[in-house]
């Protein structure tokens, strides 16, 4: 893989692109995860809730972002990892996880990387927006 | 209306027994086919113990291992139903391993109350023969008014 001295400020991390999400993966992902809120499962309680239809499990977009950061790093280098949830996605649609490396530093005799990562869908709508520590 | 006197409250402890399977589960749901997390000679190969938990493994740790936030959730005056997941923050000191017998502990990290929305966050810290493997923030708001 790639190395610290290699890399810059504004580096792209190879994009990942998932989908388009299925209701089925939703329910696998809810069994998985354990968060049986039926906003994602099921379309009459979602409808109660005031939505259109079931929308997908934020952590499982923040998930499809995890799989592009441990594509691209060993997972035990990854030091800290957030994310914000900007707006709801839906079964159908089409997801585009991406990343681009805003600081380069040592800390406490570590090479480390900071990057906004985030996940968008096919039309260019923020789904996701994030940030990952990256030792090396 | 939130009960802010949950504010700095500690649930009960809880153990997670770590599962090889649920490493596999919540990858396969994910669709992510990274043989590190999958299989124990990738792994292995790759020098870890064994398969180790994938980023967002907390969450399962914190549904499964302690289900009982919904409820607490309710006491607290959050309206499950309108709830909204804000953000997720993990930070990670060392991998986790099937096998590994976790220790978890909630706490309610932060409240705000405001004419628009709750807002909650909620701490965990997860622990193993007594040294902190993660800890995982979970924020979620409530719209209210004309935003709900």
């Amino acid at each position: 893989m790639i190395t610290w001295d290699e890399i810059d400020v504004d580096y792209e991390l190879p994009s990942l692109t998932k989908g388009p999400i299925t209701q089925l993966q939703l329910i696998k992902y809810a069994g998985a995860s354990g968060d049986f809120n039926q906003i994602h499962t099921v379309p009459d309680y979602a409808k109660e809730a005031g939505l259109d239809g079931t929308i997908v499990h934020g952590m499982l977009v923040m998930g499809i972002l995890g799989q592009m950061i441990t594509s691209f790093a060993e997972p035990k280098m990854i030091k800290k990892y957030s994310a914000g949830f900007k707006s709801i996605t839906r079964p159908g649609d089409t997801l585009v996880a991406k990343g681009i490396v805003k600081k380069k530093y040592e800390k406490d005799g570590e090479k480390l990387i900071d990057c906004r990562v985030y996940v968008e869908d096919s039309a260019g709508d923020l789904k996701v927006d994030g940030k990952v520590t990256i030792a090396f | 209306m939130l009960d802010m006197s949950y504010l700095g409250k500690e649930f009960p402890e809880f153990i997670f027994e770590v599962d090889r399977s649920k490493i596999k589960e919540l990858c396969l749901a994910i669709g992510d086919e990274n043989p590190i997390f999958l299989n124990k000679e990738e792994a292995q190969k790759a020098g870890y113990k064994d398969t180790p938990a994938s980023l967002t493994f907390p969450t399962l740790m914190n549904f499964w291992g302690y289900p009982e936030i919904w409820n607490r959730m309710t006491e607290m005056g959050i309206d499950i139903k309108k709830l909204l997941h804000a953000k997720e923050e993990y930070e990670y000191f060392s991998p986790i391993y099937p096998g590994d017998v976790i220790t978890g502990k909630v706490k309610v990290d932060s409240m705000r109350a405001s004419s628009a929305m709750d807002m909650v966050t909620f701490k965990s810290i997860y622990s193993r023969d007594g040294e902190e493997v993660l800890i995982a923030k979970m924020t979620i708001v409530v719209p209210k008014g004309e935003n709900a």
